[in-house]
């Protein structure tokens, strides 16, 4: 028995070695990050669980599969309770519901929701709703339905094609966003009358010259039964403070799984170093757990700042605007804080939500301190605020020392204020090798300039005295030559 | 020692550098080479090599140095020089060669020579090359490597009495002599090991029963 125990306490104390307790403590899940060397390191938690909110809770009876919910400009939170074919509208806090829209006056007569998929408030406070089963998209103010996007008429969409939408969006200008289902065109924009005008931000698919080998080696027969290269579908979207429209997709190479889309249409994000936007880098194996990151939803946090939602591990990824991994958090389980089957994100405020349709709940997550940090830090520069920014990070780097970012933030702004040699050290520890590389070109010419004036006076002194050395060499041993004649 | 050791022999490979052709010739058929001196050569390339991956400069280094292990570094490049020409040694046995494996290493491990002086000064380099100017560091590995492959080219040829034709096609043979080599070792490991397992089993099986 005194075996075991020892041999038990011999195991904890080995686990505690390898596997180093982070801040996390008892979190149910785990924080990390991806290093330069794409290694999984682990941080201090950014965001802890900061309880849950439930129909139950709320007393308007169970959540049923839930898909959306969206923060109005005012603050409110609306719920798209899709098998309860209601919205439900929460306060600021999340505490008290405020109202219940389950139905409402189209040409003043009544009308309820089918389904109502996803939901989304415009800057002028009107709400929009993806009416799935109902075939369109409803803007309600109050509950007066205003306008009507349904049955788009267009020689670009097929004959049969049946309009499902899925998750909406609406910008400053009115323009409709939406994700219909089975729609891999892109995203579907309709003006404010309604009116179809086209796609946006379509997502090209990749074929590699392996994938053209097979299909030009393979019978008639084998091609009908491959699978067809289809472009992936779009899962959440979001609209910034600018109007530039924020859309996740689930990429099955886990590399791009967000697009940030200008008025265009044009994908404009910025990627980091590694060039990867798809939540995990490492997920090998083969269980149901493996494979790459699903994202199923995008949530612009203000100030540059997104996070992205996966579906498969229920992770939490949060980007900064140069595409710059800030930090990861959450995880699937059935503990508080835990998802089943996690939907939509959303901001509010300093606090994070995250829908989950299988526990029918909303889980919020709290800021941490070293969370709160990252956030301003990253604010701070998106502001142009280098130097206040550095204060943060200093701040950050004495709750965890490894963070690349906050290495890179400190060394950028030395290399602002012309420190290079401070800058180099930074850089070198956040693994920034293109701004190292300025900054040590810098301080080599500071080098040169400081050193070349005597370097070349010694060579010139040098190329004085060789002739003279050598002319004396030689008499002197003529000299000798002559002494050992004489 | 001082057959393997001399002076003319610890130095040779420096005349390779100026006329390979001569030198591999006299390797071949004069006994100036040393099996030793080649093995120390290679020895000596595992070790710049290492150099390189862990010291080269920052801007140039993309290898996480805590990943970097020298003794495994040093074993691997001996273990691919040894597969190399213990692959070619048996090619050429089949096609003709005059080489022994003893020249085959010899010429091999001298070859390396033109690396190994890269190496240094390429590694000294990378700490003064800032983004833009890598091409001067990864040009210097390049002819180190180009010069490196033609001696190993002009030296198989020479020891076996070849013509340059089939020098290459004994090259590519040699690759794949290289693989087969690989898939055997693989195999006599598995099967030591279902034998080692076996017999283990049965050392269980009595140690239970009495």
């Amino acid at each position: 028995m005194k075996k075991i125990t020892s041999l038990a306490l011999a195991c904890m104390l080995f686990a505690l070695a390898v596997f180093p307790v982070s801040a996390s403590g008892n979190l149910p899940y785990d924080s990390y990050i991806y290093d330069y060397w794409e290694n999984i390191v682990l941080t201090p938690a950014p965001y802890v669980p900061g309880g849950s909110v439930s129909g139950v809770s709320l007393g308007v009876g169970a959540f049923s599969r839930p898909q959306d919910m969206c923060v109005g400009p005012d603050g409110l939170v609306y719920v798209a309770d899709t098998g309860n074919n209601r919205i439900v509208i929460l306060n600021e806090e999340m505490t008290e519901p405020v109202g219940i829209i389950d139905s409402f006056y189209n040409n003043n007569s009544p009308d309820t929701f089918n389904a109502p998929f996803g939901v989304s408030v415009s800057p002028d406070n009107l709400l929009y709703v993806a009416d799935s089963q109902n075939m369109r998209v409803i803007a309600l103010d109050g509950d007066k339905v205003v306008h009507t996007v349904k049955d788009p008429q267009s020689e670009m969409l097929d004959e049969e094609f049946i309009f499902t939408p899925l998750k909406v969006a609406v910008d400053f200008a009115g323009r409709v966003y939406v994700i219909a289902r089975g729609m891999t065109q892109g995203i579907m924009v309709f003006n404010p009358e309604g009116e179809f005008t086209g796609f946006f931000g379509t997502i090209n698919v990749q074929i590699t010259p392996w994938e053209i080998f097979w299909r030009a080696i393979s019978t008639r027969a084998q091609r009908e039964r491959q699978q067809l290269f289809i472009a992936t579908e779009f899962t959440g979207i979001d609209v910034d403070s600018r109007g530039f429209i924020y859309a996740s997709n689930i990429d099955s190479d886990g590399l791009r799984a967000v697009r940030r889309l200008n008025p265009t249409g044009e994908d404009v994000i910025r990627t980091g170093e590694n060039e990867h936007l798809g939540g995990d880098l490492v997920w090998g194996g083969f269980t149901p757990y493996a494979g790459p990151s699903q994202i199923v939803d995008v949530v612009y946090r203000g100030k540059g700042i997104y996070s992205l939602l996966d579906s498969r591990r229920g992770r939490v990824f949060t980007y900064d605007r140069e595409g710059n991994l800030l930090y990861i958090f959450g995880g699937l389980g059935s503990q508080a804080g835990t998802f089943r089957q996690p939907v939509s994100i959303e901001a509010l405020g300093s606090r994070i939500a995250v829908l989950d349709a299988a526990r029918n709940e909303i889980m919020i997550f709290e800021e941490t301190l070293y969370g709160r940090l990252i956030n301003e830090a990253v604010a701070l520069r998106y502001d142009g605020d280098e130097s206040q920014a550095v204060e943060k990070w200093r701040q950050v780097l004495l709750l965890n020392e490894n963070l690349e970012i906050a290495n890179i933030g400190i060394g950028k702004a030395y290399l602002t204020s012309g420190d290079n040699l401070n800058a180099m050290k930074y850089l070198r520890l956040g693994q920034s090798r293109t701004y190292y590389s300025i900054a040590y070109r810098r301080y080599r010419n500071e080098v040169l300039k400081a050193n070349l004036p005597w370097v070349l006076t010694g060579v010139l002194v040098l190329a004085a005295a060789l002739p003279v050395t050598v002319t004396l060499r030689k008499r002197r041993r003529a000299k000798l030559k002559g002494g050992a004649d004489g | 020692m001082r057959k393997y050791f001399s002076k003319e022999r610890m130095f040779y490979f420096r005349r390779i550098l100026m006329h390979p052709l001569d030198s591999f010739y006299e390797i071949r058929h004069r006994e100036y080479g040393s099996v030793p001196v080649a093995l120390i050569c290679v020895l000596l390339f595992g070790l710049v090599f290492t150099m390189n991956r862990i010291f080269a400069g920052f801007i140039v280094n993309e290898v996480n140095p805590r990943t970097v292990n020298g003794l495994t570094e040093i074993g691997s490049v001996f273990l691919l020089f040894m597969l190399f020409c213990i692959g070619n040694w048996s090619v050429t046995c089949l096609m003709n060669g005059e080489g022994r494996l003893k020249d085959i290493i010899t010429v091999v491990g001298y070859s390396l020579t033109p690396l190994i002086a890269v190496y240094i000064p390429a590694t000294l380099l990378s700490h003064v090359v800032a983004a833009g100017e890598e091409v001067f560091y990864y040009f210097a590995i390049g002819a180190g490597l180009v010069w490196f492959g033609l001696l190993v080219l002009m030296g198989i040829m020479t020891v076996h009495n070849y013509s340059l034709l089939k020098t290459i096609v004994t090259l590519v043979l040699t690759l794949l002599a290289m693989f087969i080599l690989i898939f055997l070792a693989l195999l006599i490991y598995d099967l030591i090991n279902q034998v080692y397992i076996f017999i283990y089993s049965i050392y269980t099986e009595l140690i239970f029963r009495y």
